[in-house]
């Protein structure tokens, strides 16, 4: 990267990600990484989109003529699905079964708060209509009559919606009543969105499946929206339109988002788990957990040899989402968690959150209670937000008094009761940390923590004390890092279909990984192509994904079964079936990785200190030592251990 | 103990709990432990005080301590671990094998960890090993009393050996059992940390004040219910041997910020299946105890302490040993519920009645065995509607997607649905039940365990009731507990029930006045 300033033929990407307060951008130019944080425009994302591309490339000194891309990723998808604020929108299913998304599956809210009750589904069942048609595991019983599409149409018209979820039983191996549903729908509602579950997922568990289906099409009207409206905001400048981020690390055109939104749903957090894969690829950590704390969650991802772990679907607010994505889990526990005494006489920390209005008390917008951030203010760790220029200052008596009220009620100084806070703040993360990483077969001792998000490099030296982490990373611009992962990410597209064959089936498993091989390659001609499996042994209820090399030899996937149930189990009986449930393909194109210069070049920098980052702050507490990177990363070693920094 | 350091200490051991039971679902062979999460462990302090449990199903709440109290009487040495299910020696039902572990650090004893997991086949008359019709627990599988598992490191696999040869899936046992083991190490593991962290001496402090606090809050909320002994009745529809009543009476006295539930007065013990030891009378006493009070209460021993629990020697909640107890836990357990709750409700609002049963359904012919729990209506509450289509009570536990089940079975789902209106109208409205109609498609054996078929689950404070369940066979009515053969082709229906309203409805002309009647 050695670009001259002035030379307009080099063409510049920009990264941008809307978070639930600010809004970032940022450009790698001439080796340098540019930032900027603006406050998030909440009735219209674009106006905000806009005026941070414009300020980052002000910062930089670029034009807009020399901007080749702009990468983006979202909470258009998530704050609908948290609002409620969704689209109009009905379901169709099989007949008997439209109470698929009522019927979840079965189990309640809350253990012991008895009438709590799961968020109301997608689709209310005033705007569910069966269709008279069924199939079974070998194909239709009850076959779907021409005349019953065009009346299931008709009944759809007349619920007046903006979209429409089509999900029938064993559709994800016979889509054909789906398919002709979908004829039947686009002649009588024209303009009126329609997702197939065939298509969004084609996965066996249909209440899964209709479910995801449900929120992709009471999405995709909206997003679409949105995204138009983008796409004339960034012509009108001349920018080009944007390339969108998805939840599963990678990026898609901006006309494909437009026609399946629940692929987009967690871009934000995806996105920083890739910025932090840069440094964990670079400094080439065999397993890096991040540690994305913002405002009102934290964020928890595994990444292996460099590669994020990827997981089936998550749950958003009680509405599942069963899609390829990155494996991140999110712990409510934020700078805006409330610390509260109980009526047992302790300390507690959260759930309850400041969350971004009126949030902590620091920020001087009326919130009164004490929450973490006015903790770390009190401790005087901290003393504005935002990136170097634009930091809005935080109040320290509004903090004060704060905690103030809080440590009278417990009996103890102002001083103690903020230090209170926030070693069990960061007990509670580091007890869901420690879960995280079991649940996915690491310890987390020998794991490197890469803190990132507005407070993550704040508590990471101490949450990591608690796990008996030696290491901790703060990336450079760890205040906008998911911005950074959006410009650095890579093109990719996932496909899944269920298939519940034999491993043995060479011809059988070959002709259902054909078509997706195929539609791989067209939708993105020249990528790699990766092919996984799930597997289990026959009578087995749960699968295990295995990667499949060389996907034509089925004795390959055999050994990867094998290997990866003895790894996981203890054992693997070779001489027993094995069932293909589904198989995976994805398609992959590298994006514009910059390389980042590790190299430790500052002075060795003893805790306690606290040291500023662009839009973020490092807490390096007693016991631990920080260096400065050449590309402004801090990498911090605790004492006494084999990777100490000396002193 | 500081308010710092005592939340510090309440995390710390809660995280090890939850690590066993992260250990245990990642590691665990079958899904009933990795997909439906049928499991619980708890770290107990060197008294077997349970100091902290993993948030998991309420029918393990009461027992874990049990299970160390009699592992503690047979005299474990350090670096054993005891197995046990015996439901008269620390155990609930014989599918939930329970292991005990002292924990050593530096030679001293600091406490126990627990662990029970429901395996999926423990042996006795029927695949599944929850048969409906038992006589005595022999029929019910292999009983264990506390043995070790691993004595001085080392697993005895001729105890394993044991285990495994009186199961139907040997190596779906081999692989929980080893999972278990390896939470019970894991425990081991981060209990010296703890112990190397903080020393020996706030550990044992913090478990005495950890046990304090939660005692201390529970205290507190039951001081708020106003004194005075509640009584309530509440009656099984047979037991699958008789189809008569069995009645659960229970007189729960508030006094100050004490409870005492006693059963004096409940039916002797039934020739059936729906017996139940102490340990499960414990568990649904205690869930009505969290219910009532603040959830947000660690589920230690401590928040338990200021409950005594009297159920005569021999009834139905206090069965004798070799009785059989396989439903004891699924659906009586939802009785006493019931029971208990009635009794509060005289003094608190409590929600109305739920369906008050598990709908259990199993369908089973050479070749294949499918076993499930069906959800249905909660009662409503003062200042909410009852959910529908959920597990209300004792268990939590996920349904079999349609897909899934005729894939794995001979089986078609013709309906799955919500019974619109079954829930009892009221101020608010109790949640609606379910409607599964299977059609099996070759001849086979069928058991239904369920409760409240003929009784409606009650509304409260004039809130309707809701409508009771019921089982067919080809449209034709099954009792509450059944267990027949079945031909190609038959249909089976399970209809669960409504939950009860809350509060009177808002009468017509209080409605046009846009007034409501609450």
């Amino acid at each position: 990267m050695s670009a001259d300033r002035t030379d307009p033929a080099v063409s510049i990407s920009v990264g941008v990600d809307v978070g639930g307060t600010f809004t970032d951008a940022t450009l790698v130019y001439a080796g340098r990484i540019h930032t900027v944080k603006v406050p998030t425009t909440r009735e219209d994302h674009g106006r905000g989109v806009m005026e941070a591309v414009g300020d980052v490339l002000a910062a930089a000194g670029v034009g807009t003529a020399q901007v080749a891309r702009i990468a983006h990723g979202m909470t258009v998808g998530t704050n609908a699905l948290l609002e409620g604020t969704l689209a109009r929108t009905a379901l169709v299913a099989t007949r008997g079964f439209g109470d698929v998304l009522d019927l979840r599956r079965q189990n309640r809210a809350d253990l012991y708060r008895l009438t709590a009750a799961h968020p109301p589904p997608v689709v209310p069942h005033e705007r569910v209509v069966e269709a008279a048609e069924r199939c079974g595991p070998e194909g239709p019983i009850v076959a779907l009559e021409p005349a019953e599409a065009r009346r299931v149409a008709e009944a759809v018209r007349a619920l007046e919606v903006e979209a429409v979820a089509v999900c029938l039983l064993f559709s994800f191996r016979h889509p054909g009543h789906e398919r002709e549903l979908a004829d039947a729908l686009a002649e009588a509602l024209p303009g009126v969105h329609v997702s197939l579950s065939s298509e969004v997922l084609a996965e066996i568990r249909e209440y899964e499946r209709a479910a995801t289906t449900a929120v992709d099409a009471a999405l995709t009207p909206l997003l679409g929206r949105y995204l138009a409206r983008l796409a004339r905001l960034t012509a009108d400048a001349g920018l080009p339109a944007p390339q969108v981020m998805q939840s599963n690390g990678g990026l898609i055109d901006l006309v494909t988002a437009t026609r399946h939104a629940s692929r987009t749903v967690l871009s934000g957090p995806a996105a920083g788990v890739i910025g932090a894969a840069l440094w964990a690829r670079t400094e080439q950590i065999a397993h890096a957990l991040t540690f994305d704390m913002g405002g009102t969650s934290c964020d928890v991802a595994l990444i292996a040899h460099g590669e994020p772990g990827r997981s089936a679907g998550t749950e958003i607010n009680g509405h599942p989402l069963h899609l390829p994505m990155l494996d991140i889990q999110t712990v409510s526990a934020g700078g805006g968690s409330i610390a509260w005494s109980d009526s047992g006489g302790a300390l507690r920390v959260g759930p309850q959150s400041a969350g971004a209005r009126p949030g902590p008390a620091a920020y001087g917008h009326g919130g009164d209670a004490p929450t973490v951030t006015d903790a770390q203010v009190v401790l005087g760790r901290v003393r504005s937000v935002g990136t170097p220029g634009r930091e809005t200052p935080l109040d320290p008596q509004l903090a004060g008094a704060a905690v103030d009220r809080l440590a009278g009620q417990l009996k103890l100084s102002r001083t103690t009761c903020a230090e209170g806070v926030i070693r069990v703040a960061n007990h509670e993360m580091a007890r869901a940390l420690r879960i995280v990483s079991v649940e996915r077969g690491v310890h987390p001792a020998g794991a490197t923590l890469i803190a990132f998000g507005g407070a993550g490099p704040l508590h990471a030296c101490e949450v990591a004390d608690l796990l008996g982490i030696e290491r901790v990373i703060a990336p450079a611009c760890a205040g906008v890092l998911a911005a950074l992962g959006t410009l650095i990410a890579g093109e990719r597209r996932d496909w899944v279909q269920t298939v519940l064959l034999r491993q043995g089936d060479a011809v059988g498993l070959g002709a259902a990984l054909a078509p997706l091989i195929e539609r791989a390659n067209a939708t993105l001609p020249g990528a790699r192509i990766e092919v996984s499996a799930d597997c289990r042994f026959v009578g087995q209820a749960h699968a295990l994904t295995v990667p499949w090399p060389g996907h034509e030899d089925v004795g390959v996937l055999a050994g990867e079964f094998l290997a990866a149930h003895t790894a996981r189990y203890g054992d693997a009986d070779v001489r027993a079936p094995i069932e293909v449930v589904s198989v995976r393909v994805a398609a992959a194109r590298p994006g514009e990785v910059p390389e980042i210069d590790t190299i430790a070049i500052g002075p060795s920098i003893d805790g306690p200190a606290a040291i500023a980052m662009a839009g973020a702050t490092l807490w390096v507490p007693d016991g631990w030592t920080t260096r400065a990177c050449a590309d402004d990363s801090h990498d911090v070693r605790r004492h006494g251990t084999a990777t100490a920094w000396t002193r | 103990m500081d308010p710092i350091t005592l939340q510090v200490m309440a995390s710390a051991m809660r995280a090890v709990a939850e690590e066993m039971e992260a250990a245990l679902v990642r590691s665990a062979f079958s899904p009933n432990i990795t997909e439906r999460r049928d499991c619980s462990t708890a770290i107990c302090d060197a008294h077997g005080q349970m100091i902290a449990q993993s948030a998991s199903i309420p029918v393990h709440l009461g027992a874990m301590p049990d299970a160390v109290r009699a592992v503690i009487a047979a005299g474990p040495d350090p670096g054993d671990i005891w197995i046990l299910n015996d439901p008269f020696t620390g155990g609930t039902h014989l599918p939930d094998l329970t292991l005990v572990s002292p924990l050593h650090v530096h030679g001293a004893r600091i406490g126990y960890a627990v662990s029970r997991a429901h395996h999926a086949d423990v042996g006795g008359i029927a695949p599944g090993s929850m048969p409906a019709g038992t006589r005595e627990l022999f029929q019910e599988g292999l009983v264990l009393p506390p043995v070790r598992l691993v004595a001085a490191g080392e697993v005895r696999q001729d105890v394993v050996q044991i285990i495994l040869a009186n199961s139907r899936t040997p190596q779906e046992r081999s692989g929980d059992l080893r999972a278990q083991i390896a939470a019970h190490r894991l425990a081991d593991a981060r209990m010296t940390e703890l112990v190397e962290r903080w020393g020996r001496t706030l550990i044992e402090t913090a478990c005495t004040e950890l046990l304090a606090y939660a005692e201390r809050r529970t205290r507190a909320e039951l001081a708020r219910i106003p004194d005075g002994t509640y009584r309530a009745e509440e009656l099984l529809e047979g037991d699958g041997i008789t189809d008569l009543p069995i009645a659960v009476r229970v007189a729960v006295t508030v006094a100050g910020d004490r409870l005492i539930v006693d059963f004096a007065g409940t039916d002797p013990a039934g020739p059936g299946n729906c017996n139940c030891p102490l340990a499960v009378t414990h568990s649904a006493v205690y869930f009505v105890v969290r219910c009532v009070t603040d959830p947000d209460i660690p589920a230690s021993s401590g928040a338990f302490a200021p409950v005594t629990v009297r159920a005569p020697d021999g009834c139905l909640v206090n069965a004798r040993f070799p009785a059989a107890v396989a439903a004891g836990n699924v659906e009586t357990s939802s009785r006493i519920v019931d029971a208990v709750f009635a009794a509060l409700a005289q003094a608190i609002p409590v929600p109305a009645q739920g369906q008050g049963t598990m709908n259990n359904l199993t369908i089973g012919a050479p070749g294949f065995t499918y076993y499930e729990t069906l959800g249905g209506g909660q009662g409503a509450g003062p200042d909410a509607d009852g959910p529908s289509a959920v597990h209300v009570a004792m268990s939590n536990t996920l349904n079999t997607p349609v897909e899934a089940l005729e894939v794995a079975y001979p089986i078609r789902v013709e309906r799955y649905s919500v019974r619109r209106g079954t829930g009892g109208t009221g101020a608010h409205t109790g949640g609606d039940g379910v409607h599964r109609a299977l059609r099996v498609l070759v001849d086979a054996e069928v058991s239904v365990i369920s409760e409240r078929r003929t009784s409606a689950p009650r509304g409260a404070l004039g809130g309707a009731d809701g409508q009771p369940g019921a089982n067919r066979l080809n449209g034709a009515r099954l009792p509450a507990k059944w267990r027949g053969r079945v031909a190609a082709g038959d249909l089976i229906e399970i209809a669960t029930p409504g939950g009860g309203g809350w509060g009177a409805a808002p009468s017509p002309t209080d409605r046009s006045n846009g007034r409501r009647a609450t």
